[in-house]
């Protein structure tokens, strides 16, 4: 049994003024040390007694953490600690991400989503983090903050396990920068959750295609899954198969056959691992076939 | 009652769908609940330390650790319990003396001047197990040789009505008995045969178990409790602690939802013995949503096995039944969820051979207590989905047969009771009418599959025969009414009834009546519990009774100050008139100060106050071998649920598209609270059968939050609730009515399986229909073909 | 620990307090300024019991630290009503019976004026995701949802 604090243990709450102040406190401090954003996870985590810092330290309002720009030439620049919302509902998100959006969109409540950010969602390395797999197939890249200055941090090597990323210690995550997509690409996310609203992943699948002339199918297509690995992955053998060979159903098929390979999910409280391997194939199955659909009314 | 035989003409404003009274201040913030009362700077933190274990020893208590740190005041452990405790078997301590029966069982309690430093301080009780080997499943608690949970079950108090076996884990053992059973299978054409599950799940009330108890320097208790039961909550704590009733005082604001974990006692228990440690302070012991998971009243699991025979003809013959119910460490409650189960085993048919076996097994389980719909959700669960199967294997349509079969007014019933008027007949006709039964209706897309199904059910209040009711009416000076009630306002809207009903009765606008609350059992009259669904029907009638005195009280005063005969007078709108002589006067002008007598007389009259109670006094026991008598219940609320959905083969999730939910209510005082109810219940009903399940591990729940155990939100509804109100009047119900509170989700589940059955040919024989369940269901079936 | 002196504005009046780190926007509400309109569900962000506007935008008070309101406009189910008038959410669901034990409305109240403050005339999907994450036991969501829909009909 494991019985939650009835309130929140004790900490400090200090606001950071600079990045190099976290930076500081992170190394001084490498285990008392917390940082703070939308608060929707850790001081749960806190609550059940999971996480016990000393301080926490609120990195929301530094420069750039909620920013999002877009520049046509570029990409997409997320501050870390942009909320669910403010991706979700931003013009050139959804104009020119729209997976990231409908990820985003999948994520518990309206209430909830204002203060959930997308930095803290990755930053977690919850192998059921909503925005992961949309990342992945975006083939975003990390910018972590820290005592050697700034450095870039592809998503592919971003999650190491459940709860552990690539951070170096005394680094922080300022931003999400998002590459511009391939001409033609459409994505979907979809999600299966025990009841339709709010739910964790069950399972998670992200995938995004475009044409792509130089590969034998004139498709590329990107699929990630969260939720029934260690960490979000890549499933790069389906990704093969639908390069390699003419899109038919038999291809779609064959593809979310190997999404499901690619899959190492665990029994738990939540769904047995059966059920998620072959809901792996089903919902790949399905993303497959209407991203399929939408590449095919266009060309 | 008079309303019903004198015509069908109501009072206004019975049968009209008046707004809720207490809605402005629900929507407003105003409405106030437990833990919104301030009790200023004096007021102290209860928190309880809990067993880790399903089962133990317990070796040794101390807390001289936990009194060592600063800003605790005490510590209680189970030397502070004085005597047991429950409602209808006293087998719990309030704090655990000699063993722990659940994870979560109360072991010692902290009491410090905040929240946080009494849990600080619970960490630090040391508690030294000699752990036991447990009880997990109530097939092998019944096994001889099982771990006795109970050694001392033959010490226990216990109500006449319930059946202990000592030296056993069987808290209560029901038995039906009814032709002959085994004569009667060679007569059936057909035999179906089928275990059914049920497993654990909670009420879920978004008001978390909150209580606030001081004990005052001369000892006597006040409670603020969130209680469904303040006068069982009083009566209750006075045996156990060998107190007078009239030395605790409970007084219960609004309910943030009950739904039967609120009826009893169980946490304010706590709060009480905390409390008599630091006399003039109040403590408040409020759970989190976790402790609400692990330590509240949670559903008992069932496990049925059920045999029905029926003819060619679709007649049934005979039933056979045994319930096994997983009642948890404590059976003070759910003893009697055994009992009604037995003497319900039928469902709503007609059946002249029955055996019935219904026993309430202690296991190491959380403890099982009353939940809407006491006992009939779980078993209707089997009911109506062997009943389909027997249909089907008739090759009979499922309508037809329920309507051969259903019970229906003058029948005898399973316990030899004579069935008063019923519609049932009506509720299924109307219910299946609702969702176009019969007719072949696609699905949405190649992958999904429809179908339809429906279940009936039935369910009296489960109580003890004489369970009470009482009211006052109190008319103040510009003639506006105090109505004091003890029935309880927790969501189901008996505040607005039992103004209608004193409305109608006194003959004054509704906006006159303002009910005395909150319930205050110093103030306020007794009421045994809110519970049963009896408040409309049992307090309703003590409601009429104490309107009809009062306005007895003011004919006879206006009559004799007009000097005329009180049968020609009448109220209406707030003034008596005459027929006779055409005269008015304004009740304002003598509720309180009475009349002057002619000629300088003096005066006639005086403050009105009108007082009513009501008791069944007809219920007779049934027989110990054979469950036969000659009235068991006061009356049976029946009903049916018809289901339209679709299923997604690829996911196994199932989608619902109708639901049509059909009622006999008797009469529906306020037609949209009645509908409210039934929506409410459908919910309820489908998140039940769908998404929950308390998953015991080794007795430890493994999903004791929000995160984890799931209940339907606003994007899991059906597409479309049709609910439809029928109306058979019950004969000793105010205007006909009886209550529909918790009727709407028993049929729910198992309408919902049928139609499941119907679209894929699978069965689902244990709840809930996760999506999981669903999809492996379907794979297996393709595997076998 | 450390406490933090803030200022912010609750239903429109001016407040100053000083607050621990481990406080929460909840507890500074119901215990230190006794406004208990917003109710506690869970203390995880699952229930929505405790939702109320932090400038403008609805949030789970539970999971909001109180030294984060500094500077803000808070808004709980007692600030609807302006100036003794209804909010016309309250009004429809005082007509459409979208209340029965009232626990959870406090805080569908508030997610639901949030919704029609961003999207005037919105569908009842639009409606029914706007409040997934508002549970409530008692009404099955029906009748909230009616009267959410009813209160933007009359331009709510």
């Amino acid at each position: 049994m494991n019985l939650p604090h009835p309130g929140l243990p004790s900490f400090d709450y200090i606001r950071a003024q600079t990045l190099e102040q976290v930076v500081d406190l992170l190394l001084k401090h490498p285990t008392d040390v917390r940082l703070f954003m939308g608060g929707t996870d850790i001081l749960v985590q806190m609550r059940d007694g999971l996480l016990e810092p000393k301080t926490l330290v609120d990195v929301k309002h530094l420069p750039g953490m909620t920013t999002i720009e877009f520049d046509p030439d570029v990409g997409l620049r997320l501050g870390a600690a942009t909320s669910m919302n403010a991706v979700a509902q931003h013009q050139a998100v959804v104009e020119n991400y729209p997976l990231l959006a409908e990820a985003a969109n999948t994520v518990a409540s309206y209430q909830l989503r204002n203060r959930a950010t997308v930095g803290g969602n990755l930053c977690n390395a919850s192998p059921a983090a909503d925005t992961a797999p949309a990342i992945l197939v975006l083939e975003a890249s990390l910018i972590a903050f820290g005592p050697s200055g700034e450095r870039s941090i592809p998503a592919e090597k971003f999650f190491l396990g459940p709860g552990e990323s690539a951070f170096n210690q005394g680094e922080l995550l300022t931003r999400i920068d998002i590459p511009l997509l391939p001409k033609g690409c459409h994505g979907r996310y979809l999600k299966l959750g025990r009841n339709a609203g709010g739910d964790l992943a069950l399972v998670g699948v992200a995938v995004l295609g475009y044409p792509d002339e130089t590969v034998d199918s004139d498709y590329r297509f990107r699929v990630a899954l969260a939720s029934v690995a260690p960490t979000p992955i890549r499933a790069l053998k389906a990704e093969e198969i639908l390069a390699g060979k003419s899109i038919t159903d038999e291809t779609l098929q064959q593809a979310s056959d190997a999404a499901m390979d690619a899959a190492e999910p665990i029994d738990d409280v939540r769904a047995s691992a059966r059920y998620r391997k072959a809901m792996v194939r089903a919902l790949t199955r399905r993303a497959l076939s209407e991203v399929w659909a939408m590449l095919r009314e266009e060309n | 009652m008079d309303a019903v035989s004198k015509s069908h003409v109501f009072p206004s404003p019975i049968g009209e769908s008046v707004t809720r009274v207490d809605a402005l201040e629900k929507v407003t913030g105003e409405a106030k609940f437990t833990d919104d009362l301030q009790f200023g700077a004096g007021l102290l933190y209860g928190q309880v330390v809990r067993s880790p274990h399903p089962h133990a020893i317990i070796k040794r208590v101390d807390v001289s650790r936990a009194l060592a740190l600063p800003g605790v005041r005490a510590a209680v452990t189970g030397e502070d319990s004085d005597d047991h405790i429950g409602l209808y078997l006293k087998d719990r301590y309030i704090f655990c003396r000699d063993r722990v029966r659940f994870v979560g069982d109360p072991v010692a309690g902290v009491i410090a001047v905040s929240e946080s430093i009494a849990d600080e301080a619970c960490r630090l009780v040391e508690v030294e197990y000699e752990v036991l080997e447990p009880v997990l499943d109530p097939l092998q608690g019944v096994q001889e040789g099982a771990p006795l949970l109970h050694p001392d079950l033959g010490e226990y108090v216990v109500a006449d009505f319930i059946d202990p076996k000592p030296g056993t884990n069987i808290a209560n053992h029901f038995k039906v008995r009814k032709g002959d059973v085994e004569a009667a299978w060679s007569k059936c054409d057909v035999i179906v045969e089928c275990d059914f599950r049920v497993p654990h799940v909670q009420h879920v009330p978004l008001e978390t178990h909150v209580a606030v108890a001081r004990v005052d320097q001369t000892g006597k208790i006040i409670l603020w409790s969130s209680s469904q039961s303040p006068f069982a909550q009083r009566n209750l704590i006075a045996e156990a602690l060998n107190m007078s009733q009239s030395d605790i005082r409970v007084i219960a604001p609004y309910v943030g939802g009950g739904f039967g974990s609120k009826a009893g006692v169980s946490v304010e228990g706590t709060a009480v013995v905390m409390a008599r440690k630091v006399p003039g302070h109040p403590v408040k012991m409020r759970l989190t949503r976790e402790e609400e998971f692990y330590c509240a009243f949670v559903r008992q699991g069932l496990i049925a096995r059920t045999k029905v025979g029926a003819k060619s003809d679709g007649e049934i013959l005979a039933m056979k039944t045994e319930y096994y119910w997983d009642a948890g460490a404590y059976t003070e409650y759910g003893v009697n969820i055994t009992r009604a189960s037995g003497y319900s085993s039928t469902g709503p048919y007609r059946i002249p051979n029955v055996h019935a076996d219904s026993y309430c097994v202690y296991t190491n389980h959380p403890v099982g207590g009353p939940m809407r719909g006491f006992g009939m959700p779980e078993i209707h669960w089997g009911i109506e989905q062997i009943m389909d199967m027997v249909a089907d294997e008739l090759g009979m349509d499922k309508v037809a047969f329920r309507l051969k079969n259903c019970l229906r007014g003058g029948d005898k019933n399973v316990t030899g009771m004579t069935m008063h008027p019923i519609g049932l007949a009506e509720c299924i006709e109307k219910a299946s009418k609702a969702i176009n039964w019969g007719e072949k209706a696609p699905a949405s897309a190649p992958h999904k599959r429809r179908g339809k199904g429906l279940a009936i059910m039935w369910k009296a209040p489960a109580m003890p025969p004489n369970a009470g009711s009482s009211a006052w009416v109190r008319f103040n000076e510009d003639a506006t009414v105090s109505l004091g009630i003890g029935g309880q306002e927790i969501g189901q809207g008996s505040f607005t009834v039992a103004t209608q009903m004193a409305a109608a009765t006194l003959g004054v606008p509704l906006d006159w009546i303002h009910i005395s609350a909150p319930v205050d059992t110093k103030y306020s009259p007794y009421e045994w519990q809110t519970v049963a669904s009896r408040l409309t029907w049992s307090m309703g009638n003590a409601i009429v009774q104490a309107a009809e005195d009062a306005r007895r009280q003011i004919l006879d005063i206006v009559a004799a100050y007009w000097d005329e005969d009180p049968n020609d007078l009448d109220v209406k709108d707030g003034q008596v008139i005459s027929f006779k002589s055409e005269n008015a006067i304004p009740l304002k002008d003598m509720v309180v100060y009475g009349l002057p007598l002619p000629d300088d007389q003096g005066w006639h009259g005086g403050p009105i106050i009108g007082h009513g109670n009501f008791m069944p006094t007809y219920i007779t026991s049934l027989d110990n071998e054979t469950g036969q008598g000659q009235r068991a219940v006061v009356h049976y609320t029946t009903g049916c649920q018809a289901v339209d959905l679709e299923v997604d083969t690829e996911t196994g999730q199932i989608h619902l598209l109708r639901v049509a939910s059909a009622f006999d209510v008797g009469k529906a005082i306020n037609p949209d609270q009645v509908r409210a109810q039934m929506e409410g219940g459908v919910v309820q009903g489908a998140s039940t059968a769908i998404l929950e399940c308390l998953q015991l591990k080794d007795g430890v729940p493994q999903n004791p939050s929000f995160t984890d155990y799931r209940i339907a939100t606003s994007v899991d509804i059906p597409d479309e609730i049709i609910p439809i109100i029928v109306e058979v009047p019950q004969d000793d119900g105010p205007w006909g009515a009886r209550g529909v509170g918790e009727h709407p989700m028993v049929p729910t589940a198992p309408a919902i399986a049928n139609a499941v059955a119907a679209a894929l040919g699978v069965r689902i024989l244990e709840m809930p229909m996760t999506p999981e369940k669903v999809f492996l269901a379907i794979q297996e079936k393709l595997g076998e073909a | 620990m450390a406490t933090h002196k803030i200022s912010f504005n609750v239903n429109g009046i001016r407040e100053t307090a000083e607050v621990p780190s481990n406080m929460t926007l909840l507890t500074l509400l119901r215990e230190r300024l006794a406004i208990t309109g917003t109710k506690r569900g869970c203390d995880t962000g699952e229930c929505g019991a405790c939702t109320v506007l932090m400038n403008a935008e609805p949030v789970n008070s539970c999971l909001v630290l109180a030294v984060e309101i500094d500077g803000t406009d808070i808004v709980t189910v007692e600030g609807l009503a302006q100036d003794g008038q209804l909010d016309p959410l309250q009004e429809a669901f005082i007509q459409h019976t979208g209340v029965q034990c009232g626990f959870c409305t406090p805080g569908i109240l508030i997610a639901a004026r949030a919704l029609l403050d961003r999207n005037s005339k919105p569908s009842r999907r639009e409606i029914k995701d706007a409040l997934r994450g508002n549970l409530c036991r008692c009404t099955g969501y029906t009748r909230i949802i009616d009267a959410i829909q009813e209160a933007a009909e009359v331009g709510g």
